[in-house]
């Protein structure tokens, strides 16, 4: 996984590669949590170009960190997931909670438009 | 095209990985969709993770797999011999978890019903549980 820092939009960006499951989810939830705190980021974004698999657990994960950002007033964007994770969050009945986009800009304008930013 | 499979691995996390790509290898010969790959794949990773979660409470144990193709269905049965699942009823409920972990979602049966055709539990207290799980492989007509 990589870590990026938009300080701007206080946004932590995190691509994740590969699989979420109860085996790497452990290890996704310590990284956000330990960047939030150093960084002072309240909005996390996902990118989800490269995840080829998730389950439940990765839920359990973005259901976490959504409770975080809630707290700091922040939100959770998901960008460029394949059909099956849609359809896992929907499911979920995640997709009422966080911002579904099929970019990293059109996540942040979604934010900025909820906060009332002019853009 | 009927055949069987047999495996067993200890209760650990980074088996779950190992479980469902073995699963999924299992009904290639079926010629299934990437959709119902995935579905199988999904369940299975349930599955096994409630075993490792719930059965053993992340304390050692093993888990065992039998797989049976019958025509275009395929039979998964996933065996441990953990504590047991006092009211199957209630832990299949959507967003109920036997877990204190907030980070469990509470899905886990209701996507393997979701995405398989048939789901069974059987479940002793302090013996074990068995899920029985069927799915039907879409045949390609050609």
């Amino acid at each position: 996984m990589e870590l990026t820092l938009i300080a701007k939009s206080r946004m932590l960006v995190m691509r994740i590669y590969g699989e979420i499951d109860h085996h790497t989810a452990g290890e996704i939830r310590k990284r956000i949590e330990r960047e939030i705190k150093r960084t002072g980021a309240v909005n996390i974004a996902f990118d989800f170009g490269r995840v080829t698999f998730m389950d439940s657990s990765g839920i359990g994960m973005i259901l976490g960190r959504y409770k975080t950002v809630q707290a700091l007033g922040g939100y959770i964007v998901i960008y460029d997931a394949s059909e099956q994770i849609i359809r896992l969050l929907e499911m979920a009945g995640l997709k009422n909670m966080i911002i579904l986009s099929d970019s990293l800009q059109h996540g942040i304008n979604e934010i900025n438009k909820m906060n009332g930013v002019r853009i | 095209m009927n055949n069987y499979m047999k495996i067993s691995f200890p209760a650990k996390s980074e088996n779950e990985r190992l479980a469902r790509t073995v699963c999924a290898a299992f009904v290639i010969g079926l010629d299934p969709t990437v959709e119902e790959l995935t579905e199988i794949k999904t369940a299975i990773s349930e599955a096994v993770t409630n075993a490792i979660i719930h059965a053993y409470d992340n304390e050692s144990g093993m888990i065992e797999i039998t797989a049976g193709i019958e025509e275009n269905e395929v039979t998964y049965i996933i065996e441990d011999e953990g504590c047991g699942i006092e009211d199957v009823e209630k832990a299949k409920e959507p967003l109920f978890s036997g877990s204190g972990d907030s980070e469990r979602s509470g899905m886990g049966f209701s996507i393997m019903e979701a995405f398989m055709d048939e789901l069974h539990v059987e479940s002793v207290v302090r013996s074990g549980t068995k899920i029985i799980m069927k799915k039907r492989i879409t045949v390609n007509e050609k």
